[in-house]
């Protein structure tokens, strides 16, 4: 069982503060959905989760499996189990995505690491998230469509089978097939190795096919509602400004 | 395949299928020799340098409607050399250069001088002492196209400088030209990257970039984000950075980074 418990926890950037005293806890098997106005801090948190040093911690703590890592570099915190799908994943000229995904598989498995399973899986995955399967070949998400880009993080996912698992905004960008793929292949992981999972979206759409345990809404950097999935249907009905006014009334 | 090897004083023609080349001595007095190069019809050059202690000059003229490719790799040695190409109606001359010197400086002197002449320029440098790279591309005729792209990684007591120049005249239309320049820069050490475009006429296509600087924060977090460390992150942004667009001497330019940052 592992968990990942934020406590208290208070970050800014370039002198905002982005969260004020956010908590949450979420543990192997739980889907947690994260949803809310633009600019209330949800990527924000990925971020600081996952160890972008541009956000700064005021207070508060990450607490994975009972250990504080709120100084642990990003690198390490991958290689524990966390990984972030990003919402607008990088492209990176030259760095061919074989050679990024071996070194990123080296790195957690050292000498276990087995090429030719690599590569099989790698054909795979491509073939069932319907990939171009040149793209291994091609630079880090280089001339990949935005829809191309969510995809390789689906698969970088699997290929590094992390046991907490961040989506920001996995479903941006993604047409409606896709948005069936990517969310079909996230809850067959789901089912295959029970992760923790707190997915970021706006959508009500992308937890048709990513079935959450829990939904959390935020507002001002922090967590203003909790509720089960009949929490999304009632924002996609009502909107938010009549769910949190009613909180606030 | 066309094949010249420059070996310390030596200069050796190995083989010359579609080109004339004479080699000779450009300057008595200041002891400069020279390779003088006619491409006649399409084909390929390699030139393979190393451990060089002469001063060169390259004359290549590439006739009309001819395409060649030429490929360059250096090591080693203090290099001066001059390159003067000339390009005649239609032809187009593609250019890669991977150099491992150890004090580099180079004048590159192209002249466009047929319409629709087009010259592709891809340089990739590893410098670690001081290297200079001038250009001076001139659109001589019409509708003819440069694209100069200088890459160098600037590590140990490396000082790497670019400087780009492109000149269009009244009168000669429908040009296109486009510098791109950018160096990382790993040590405290000055670079500088001088992109000029002297242009006179407006009918013209212009674009230069110029980046000195180590890579991206957010290429560098998303690497480690899978877990791979800050310094293997560095080395495959290295290595992409220097082998893109590599074609002939990509091996070679592979051990190179090796060697450097294994």
């Amino acid at each position: 069982m592992n968990s990942l418990k934020i406590e208290n926890l208070t970050v800014e950037v370039s002198g905002k503060i982005i969260l004020k005293d956010f908590n949450l806890e979420i543990k192997s098997g739980e889907i947690h959905a994260i949803m809310g106005p633009n600019g209330t801090g949800k990527s924000t948190l990925t971020k600081v989760i996952m160890g972008d040093t541009n956000y700064k911690i005021i207070k508060g703590k990450i607490i994975y499996n009972g250990k504080v890592i709120n100084k642990m570099p990003v690198n390490e915190r991958a290689k524990i189990g966390i990984f972030l799908g990003m919402q607008m994943p990088v492209a990176v000229e030259g760095v061919s995505n074989a050679d990024f995904l071996r070194s990123a598989l080296r790195a957690k498995e050292g000498d276990n690491f087995k090429l030719l399973s690599f590569i099989r899986e790698v054909e795979d995955l491509t073939k069932k998230l319907h990939m171009d399967k040149n793209m291994i070949h091609r630079g880090i998400n280089d001339g990949f469509s935005g829809g191309e880009r969510k995809k390789n993080e689906i698969l970088q996912m699997n290929i590094l089978k992390p046991n907490i698992v961040l989506l920001d905004e996995i479903d941006s960008g993604l047409d409606v097939d896709s948005l069936k793929l990517v969310g079909e292949s996230v809850m067959d992981y789901y089912n295959d190795k029970k992760p923790a999972i707190l997915l970021v979206t706006h959508y009500q759409r992308l937890l048709d096919y990513i079935k959450p345990d829990f939904i959390h809404i935020m507002k001002d950097g922090h967590i203003v509602l909790s509720g089960d999935k009949s929490l999304a249907l009632k924002i996609e009905k009502e909107g938010y400004d009549k769910i949190i006014g009613d909180i606030h009334e | 395949m066309n094949k010249i090897v420059i070996n310390g004083e030596d200069i050796k023609i190995e083989n010359s299928d579609g080109i004339e080349v004479s080699v000779g001595e450009a300057s008595k007095f200041l002891n400069v020799q020279s390779v003088k190069i006619k491409v006649l019809k399409d084909t390929d050059i390699v030139i393979w340098a190393s451990e060089v202690d002469i001063k060169l000059d390259f004359y290549i003229n590439v006739i009309s409607g001819v395409k060649a490719n030429i490929y360059e790799y250096k090591s080693k040695g203090d290099y001066k050399f001059q390159y003067k190409y000339y390009l005649e109606e239609n032809s187009y001359l593609n250019i890669e250069k991977v150099n491992d010197g150890n004090n580099i400086k180079e004048m590159n002197l192209i002249n466009l001088n047929g319409e629709n002449a087009v010259v592709n320029f891809n340089l990739k440098t590893i410098c670690k002492d001081i290297e200079k790279y001038n250009f001076l591309v001139y659109h001589n005729a019409k509708n003819t196209v440069s694209n100069i792209l200088n890459n160098g990684v600037n590590i140990l007591d490396g000082k790497l400088e670019f400087n780009v120049s492109g000149f269009v005249s009244n009168g000669i239309t429908g040009c296109d030209i486009n510098q791109k320049a950018r160096i990382i820069n790993m040590t405290e050490n000055i670079c500088v990257i001088k992109p000029n475009l002297f242009i006179d006429e407006e009918d013209v296509t212009a674009n230069h970039s110029a980046h000195i600087g180590t890579f991206a924060y957010d290429d560098v977090f998303y690497l480690m984000s899978r877990g791979i460390s800050k310094r293997e992150a560095l080395n495959l942004l290295i290595k992409g950075f220097l082998l893109k667009g590599v074609t002939y001497y990509r091996d070679v330019l592979e051990e190179v980074i090796n060697k450097y940052w294994r």
